[in-house]
């Protein structure tokens, strides 16, 4: 293959990517995959290979470099490693040496390969809304800037949580120019509150780092720490590492979530406790008396008596934006010895800094009009500001209105001028996620459009124009090398850097801040008032919104509802019998006042109180318009968007401000049915593991397919819970034999939070298409990895649990005898199969598939986009409609760490092979690896009497099994009690 | 001629046709242009397999998504609309070769038109697994045939295998024995027809018969082989199809007991639509002397023994999921009685096993117009057998969590209709190129020219038959 220049990846295959773009794809990855299956057999070897003439640095054709980054999804700053193939991103994974994430990446992560190569991504400036070049764009700040300063009208820049050293002395820098000049921080999901509380408490506002891998309770009021709140990457690690079950007694954490809607967390606990919104005050103090001794005999109480138990090893968060409570839980905290334990003050985390008053503040000023410019970086206010439409109202009155977004939104819109910064794949960057941790962001491609750094542009209309890397490297020499812990000079630690991706230096010195006592005062209960309290929430998939025109994250069912491609209204089955209506039904809610409204379908659930309505935030966005026609045009196909032309619809318009914070609670909401009605993409239609009653006959109506026990049980018996093994015999005459390898998987269901960052992570890596909401509809999602979420009831209380499923890759695999054309065969690693051009898709396989996890091509689904097809894993055949597909177990990644072992005259090393699915989680819940070697993690879980295989009784010998899951209980059926 | 008329059986033919009569009679329709009554059905048959037509083209351009199939459910449609079809066939190959085995002589005025049934139902049939593959071009892979890829050979362990045997077999061995019946009414035909073209046509696919007792003898010695051939033919098909299903590990598929059941459903459902099509026939072309009530009541009787069986099958079937002890079995099956999907076993069960009760009745078996409703009702019935068969045993098997509902698209209901459209076209141009009524075979029932004396003890009744022939072309 040629090499061409990196800098025009859109003419890098002119001919290839032309007319017949997927063919020839699918011709490039036969060869080079072809190369990588030619290159594991020792009989034949390469003979004819074209070199470069000028071998590039770093690139070797068909194998991939790894560059070391930060996730800029969300502002947690996790480390992760970009996989560069032949000068393309194509894959992110977590990095396993940073210290915050520590090798797992979240769905969002794992999604933001797709972002970069966004068609819709701005390629050039914009000024008034038609493109521009950056002399113009630099021109008309410049000019605009120079009358702001005679007239005393202020600067104004809102961003996103900006914690790099350099975009902070880049930003100070710009903004020193100006007389009348401000930064405000402000974030969609906003955690303004708990830094304003600790400002009250502590004198610093601060978010505090919560170390939850340290804590052995957890009480969690409304904090979604595994799903969304703050870090949930760095909680997930923490959280299931203190449940490893490790050890005599087993290591487990106790964690009880206090909540008002079901979140990820939720399921996850030991004891839920479902409150309404305005009940939680109440309770919090209720648990601050019972510690502080003024109360007994209550629930609280008794949680109160298990926290003091273990001062300094306990922890209280709270997800609510609400300053009262916040307060509250810092006393809490304070009377239990957790700061200096499992809250960590001393090096805080800089991965919020939202702050409510500010933005309120700066609406005011708009209004006044005292506001010449406005900068916005990362954040979308008109769609997520309670007053969003008045906020783009109050734009227009500003001269200069400067968007650094990278597509149009409703808020860069309105912008005079749109300079967009690059991916931050493309650039240089850096990031202080938490104190004494400073990460970096390298570009790993040549900027695919004509985007600018912000800290370029910052530069230049600062009038020190100077490229991103020469301005990090100036900040970091002068700022971040003099905290340096190990002694090196400034290169060495350089490089070092951005190898690793981060670096670990001394936190900024800092008094230590005192708990004041006094600070805390006995809250105002609140009114119990009529009608539903709306619970505005981030999903898991979409968080604020910010990712909404990510077609992988949309299509990711939400890991509670199942649902896709939508938001939705959900109902506890009370409140929906009150209403009189059921899922799919299109609901009105809308204020006592009448003053804003939603239309939105209703989803029925379990586990909330009856008076209160979930809507997920970050839906309705301008953008997503262009997923109407995203999946398979035929005669039946429907459109993936809404009667809006968007995919849900925007309930920011619920919120408000209440005493300085954005209040993500409304009360008095009236529900109404319209009559109307809609189909939700739900990728269940069943949601128990009980059979349904009705239909179950006498006997057992519990599907054993996911084991669950208590802790003290499990302390007592460490196979407690297990199913009875069926006996069976197996009517084949030989056993399987695999003298080599043979390939397994133990996937820890008491570790999986049901996150789908494996989802993502097997989408990214395995070439899976978007097929849009109609497809999914009619239940023909392509994800070979689904999350199967089970409701498990016992005796009035509700558990949920998660159970990952993919081809099981059975030893004696039904679908392999039925295929005519021995399309799916076994290898003699135990690795079923799928030889995608010799399939002609009878679908028998998928049929006789006990797991229903084989994904049939229905269509050619659509991959005209050129530019979005650069995501495409060149290993990995694009798959032609007809054909059968599912799980490899990533045989791609496995020849390839053969190749390498065969090599270096080894065999493969545990640590040298890990799956997309494992390689991402955040809970390290999946092992794979040789189950004939004794000494790999997977060999190791697959003695543990908690493992254990489903439907083993049909004699297939699934190489795939699961653990049982621990919670921390006397009695597994009986949340209450501890 | 009454006096001649056994006074034990009634007559086989009624209206004292001489041999002549008979070859005018069946004859007759393919000398006249067709009447308004066959335009008026070519119509509607021919626009039903164009909309077919449409669809099918439609789906192979565009993909097997155009129909309502899932992750879960597989198949739907297409296999239950295949199983269908080939069941229907099974009632032409059972009175054409087990009949004839068994020395039936009723069988003589039904058999050509069931066995032309059987043919069109096996080419409906076979259309299905071709186009419900993904890539339906590359169906011929499923054929072992020696090749350069490898070779690459099929999977002997795989039923879809053994189908494409099986149901290659049954095509050429019916094909067979319905064109080697045909020949000598194809001699008749020859003769008789005015036309120069028609001539040709007929002499040359009647392989130059010349009606010698040599060429008689030799006739009735290959049919009799034929026949011999075709017999196993009834049972082995069936069960064969039958597997796809029973070796698979679904529950509500995997069942021993399926062989049998799949036969005796398929005779029951074949049964139910020779009655269909000869009551239409004997009706629109006035065949009523041949296709008599009698005819009409042998049938009934046949749909009430096979009907029973079903009955046993789908009884047995409940009991053994109830006793077998394993929940997911036992599942499957009150979900099919009372799940999303009962109205469709409540309909197979209504048709198939109660409304058949009725033909216990004289009254009703000798009512043309209330047999010909109950054979629509089990030829619904036995559809819907196999949808629930195949379609709710998948929707809902082992992880609660991959249940899922299945719903047809329009393009799927178009197809089925075309199938049928497919059939009925193939049916109505039979009828006017073919003799629909065997001449050869009825004049050999008739009590015409054994005027004088009694009639042979029905044992040597084959062997002397050929003589009492009249040759074809001599009238």
């Amino acid at each position: 293959m040629k090499h061409k220049s990196q800098d025009n990846p859109q003419g890098e295959f002119p001919e290839e990517f032309g007319s017949q773009s997927r063919r020839s794809f699918l011709r490039l990855a036969g060869f080079t995959f072809a190369g990588v299956a030619l290159a594991g057999c020792e009989q034949s070897r390469i003979e004819k290979a074209i070199p470069y003439l000028i071998k590039p640095e770093e690139i070797t054709p068909g194998k991939a470099s790894w560059y070391a980054s930060t996730c800029r999804g969300c502002s947690a700053g996790c480390g992760i490693l970009v996989k560069n193939r032949d000068g393309r991103p194509i894959k992110i994974e977590g990095n396993p040496d940073h210290p915050v994430s520590r090798g797992g990446v979240c769905a969002i992560g794992q999604a933001m390969v797709l972002g970069i190569y966004d068609s819709m991504r701005l390629t050039g400036p914009l000024i008034n809304g038609s493109l521009s070049t950056w002399n113009a764009v630099d021109r008309t700040v410049a000019g605009t800037l120079q009358s702001l300063q005679s007239k005393n009208r202020g600067v104004r820049i809102l961003t996103g949580a900006l914690n790099g050293p350099t975009e902070k002395v880049i930003l100070d820098g710009f903004l020193r120019r100006f007389s009348n000049a401000k930064h405000i921080v402000w974030s969609a999901l906003s955690q303004s509150a708990i830094l304003e509380a600790h400002r009250l408490t502590h004198g610093m506002r601060v978010l505090p780092r919560y170390r939850f891998d340290k804590a052995d309770v957890i009480v969690s009021f409304d904090a979604d720490f595994l799903g969304t709140w703050i870090s949930p990457v760095e909680f997930t690690r923490g959280y299931t590492e203190k449940r490893s079950l490790k050890g005599m007694p087993p290591m487990c954490s106790y964690h009880v979530q206090v909540e008002s809607r079901l979140s990820l967390t939720g399921a996850k606990a030991d004891r839920r406790i479902v409150i309404a919104p305005a009940e939680r005050i109440a309770l919090i103090q209720e648990l601050y008396s019972a510690l502080t001794g003024k109360r007994a005999g209550s629930e609280m109480a008794r949680l109160g008596r298990r926290l003091q138990e273990a001062r300094g090893r306990s922890l209280v968060v709270c997800g609510s934006n609400d300053l009262q409570a916040q307060l509250l839980i810092n006393a809490i905290n304070h009377a239990l010895g957790n700061y200096g334990g499992t809250i960590d003050l001393n090096t805080p985390s800089y991965q919020h800094q939202s702050d409510d008053r500010a933005v309120q503040g700066l609406v005011e000023e708009m209004r006044e009009g005292n506001v010449g410019a406005l900068f916005l970086a990362g954040v979308n206010p008109v769609a997520d500001l309670p007053n969003g439409s008045e906020f783009a109202g109050l734009m227009k009155n500003i001269p200069l209105v400067v968007s650094f977004a990278d597509h149009v939104d409703e808020t860069s819109s309105q912008a005079t001028i749109i300079a967009p910064d690059h991916h931050f794949l493309e650039s240089w960057s850096d990031a202080e996620p938490v104190d004494g941790i400073v990460t970096v962001n390298q570009p790993v491609i040549a900027p695919l459009g004509n985007t600018r750094s912000l800290m370029e542009s910052l530069s230049i209309w600062s009038g020190r124009p100077k490229s991103a890397l020469q301005l990090m490297q100036e900040t970091w020499s002068r700022s971040v090398f003099p905290r340096r812990k190990k002694g090196m000079g400034f290169q060495e630690f350089w490089d070092r850097a951005v190898h690793d991706g981060f670096v670990e230096v001394h936190p900024t010195r800092r008094v230590l801040p005192r708990f004041r006592p006094g600070s805390v005062e006995p809250p105002v209960a609140q009114a119990v008032t009529e009608g539903f309290t709306a619970v505005l929430y981030p999903k898991v998939t979409v968080l604020d919104g910010r990712h909404a025109q990510n077609a992988w994250l949309q299509e990711i069912p939400d890991p509670i509802t199942k649902i896709t491609w939508d938001n939705y209204a959900i109902l506890s089955p009370e409140a929906a019998e009150k209403i009189g209506g059921m899922s799919g039904d299109i609901v009105r809610l809308s204020l006592p006042d009448g003053s804003s409204a939603l239309e939105l379908p209703a989803w029925v659930q379990p586990g909330q109180p009856e008076s209160v309505v979930a809507v997920a935030l970050g839906y309705g966005r301008k953008g997503t318009e262009r997923f109407t026609s995203i999946g398979p045009k035929w005669l039946q196909g429907r459109p993936s968007t809404g009667p809006n032309g968007l995919v849900g619809v925007n309930a920011s318009v619920f919120l408000e401000f209440d005493n300085g914070e954005v209040k993500y609670e409304r009360n008095g909401i009236k529900i109404e049915k319209t009559g109307r009605r809609s189909v939700l993409a739900c990728t269940q239609t069943y949601h128990s593991v009980d059979s349904p009653p009705l239909l179950a006959g006498e006997q057992r109506h519990r599907r054993p397919l996911v084991q669950m026990t208590s802790l003290a049980e499990f302390a007592a018996d460490p196979t407690a819970g297990s199913y009875p093994k069926p006996e069976s015999r197996s009517l084949w005459s030989e056993e399987h034999h695999y003298d080599g390898y043979h390939w397994g998987m133990v996937i820890d269901l008491n570790a999986c939070t049901g996150c789908a960052a494996c989802v993502v992570s097997c989408q990214a890596e395995n070439n899976i298409p978007v097929v849009g909401k109609d497809e999914v509809l009619r239940n023909r999602e392509m994800h070979w990895l689904r999350i199967d979420r089970y409701f498990m009831e016992n005796d009035g209380t509700t558990d949920v649990v998660h159970q990952p499923m993919l081809c099981h890759h059975c030893d004696n695999a039904p679908c392999e005898t039925v295929c005519p054309v021995q399309a799916t065969v076994h290898s003699s690693e135990g690795l079923n199969q799928q030889i995608y051009n010799r399939c002609v898709g009878t679908r028998y396989c998928a049929n006789n598939c006990p797991y229903k996890i084989r994904r049939f091509n229905w269509f050619d689904y659509p991959r005209d986009n050129e530019k979005e097809n650069m995501v495409l894993n060149p290993d990995v055949t694009v798959r032609s409609r007809g054909v059968m597909e599912k799980c490899s177990f990533c045989v791609q990644r496995i020849q390839e760490a053969r190749i390498e072992a065969k090599r270096q005259g080894t065999t493969i090393r545990d640590d040298q092979l890990k799956t997309a699915c494992e390689q991402s989680c955040p809970a390290r819940a999946i092992a794979f690896g040789d189950l004939n070697n004794p000494e790999t993690r997977v060999s190791m879980l697959a003695k543990d009497p908690r493992q254990y295989q489903i439907l083993a009784e049909l004699e297939i010998r699934p190489t795939v099994s699961y653990m049982t899951v621990v919670k921390n209980r006397l009695d597994v059926k009986e949340q209450d009690n501890v | 001629m009454s006096d001649h008329t056994s006074i034990l059986r009634s007559p086989l033919i009624l209206g004292n046709k001489s041999y002549s009569d008979v070859t005018e009679d069946v004859a007759l329709p393919l000398d006249r242009s067709p009447g308004k009554e066959w335009w008026m059905a070519f119509a509607v048959s021919s626009s039903m397999l164009f909309l077919g037509l449409a669809a099918v083209t439609y789906q192979v351009m565009t993909g097997i998504g155009t129909w309502g199939l899932n992750n879960t459910v597989g198949w739907a449609f297409d296999i239950t609309n295949f199983v269908f079809w080939i069941g229907i066939g099974h009632a032409g190959t059972l009175i054409s070769a087990i009949l004839f085995l068994f020395r039936q002589k009723w069988r003589t005025s039904v058999n050509r038109s069931a066995e032309a049934m059987t043919i069109f139902a096996v080419i409906c049939a076979g259309i299905f697994p071709i186009i419900h593959m993904g890539r339906p071009w590359l169906a011929f892979w499923v054929v072992p045939y020696p090749n350069l890829r490898g070779p690459l050979w099929v999977n002997f362990r795989s039923p879809l295998v053994w189908d494409m045997f099986a149901i290659g077999t049954y095509f050429t061995i019916s094909l067979v024995f319905w064109f080697v019946g045909l020949i000598p009414d194809l001699a008749t035909l020859r003769d008789r027809t005015a036309s120069n073209i028609k001539k040709k046509f007929y002499g040359l696919l009647s392989l130059g018969w010349d009606g010698s007792n040599r060429t008689w003898l030799r006739y009735e010695t290959v049919y009799l082989l034929l026949a011999g051939l075709a017999t196993p033919l009834v049972v082995s098909v069936h069960t064969i199809v039958s597997w796809d299903f029973a070796t698979s590990v679904i529950p509500g598929w995997h069942t021993t007991i399926f062989p049998p059941y799949f036969v005796a459903g398929a005779v029951f459902s074949g049964f139910a639509m020779v009655l269909t099509l000869m009551i239409i026939a004997r009706t629109v072309l006035h065949f009523e002397e041949y296709i008599t009530l009698h005819h009409i009541e042998s049938m009934g009787k046949i749909i009430i023994a096979t009907g029973g069986m079903v009955a046993l099958a789908y009884l047995t079937e409940l009991f053994v999921a109830m006793y077998s002890g394993n929940e997911y079995e036992r599942f499957a099956f009150i979900n099919r009685m009372f799940g999303p999907y009962a109205w469709a076993y409540w309909i197979m069960v209504s048709c198939n096993v109660l409304s058949p009760q009725l033909l216990w009745l004289k009254k009703v078996r000798t009512n043309v117009t209330l047999v010909f409703l109950l054979s629509l009702a089990i030829n619904v019935g036995m559809w819907f057998e196999r949808f629930v068969i195949i379609t709710i045993s998948l929707t809902r098997d082992y992880l609660p969590a991959s249940w899922d509902v299945y719903a047809p698209t329009l393009i799927e209901i178009a197809t089925l209709i075309g199938s049928f459209g497919l059939f009925l076209t193939l049916f109505l141009l039979f009828t006017r190129i073919l003799p629909m009524i065997a001449i050869g075979e009825v004049k050999g029932v008739l009590s015409y020219g054994r005027a004088s004396h009694e009639a042979p003890k029905a044992e040597g009744r084959y062997v002397s038959a050929a003589h009492e022939r009249v040759p074809g072309g001599v009238r």
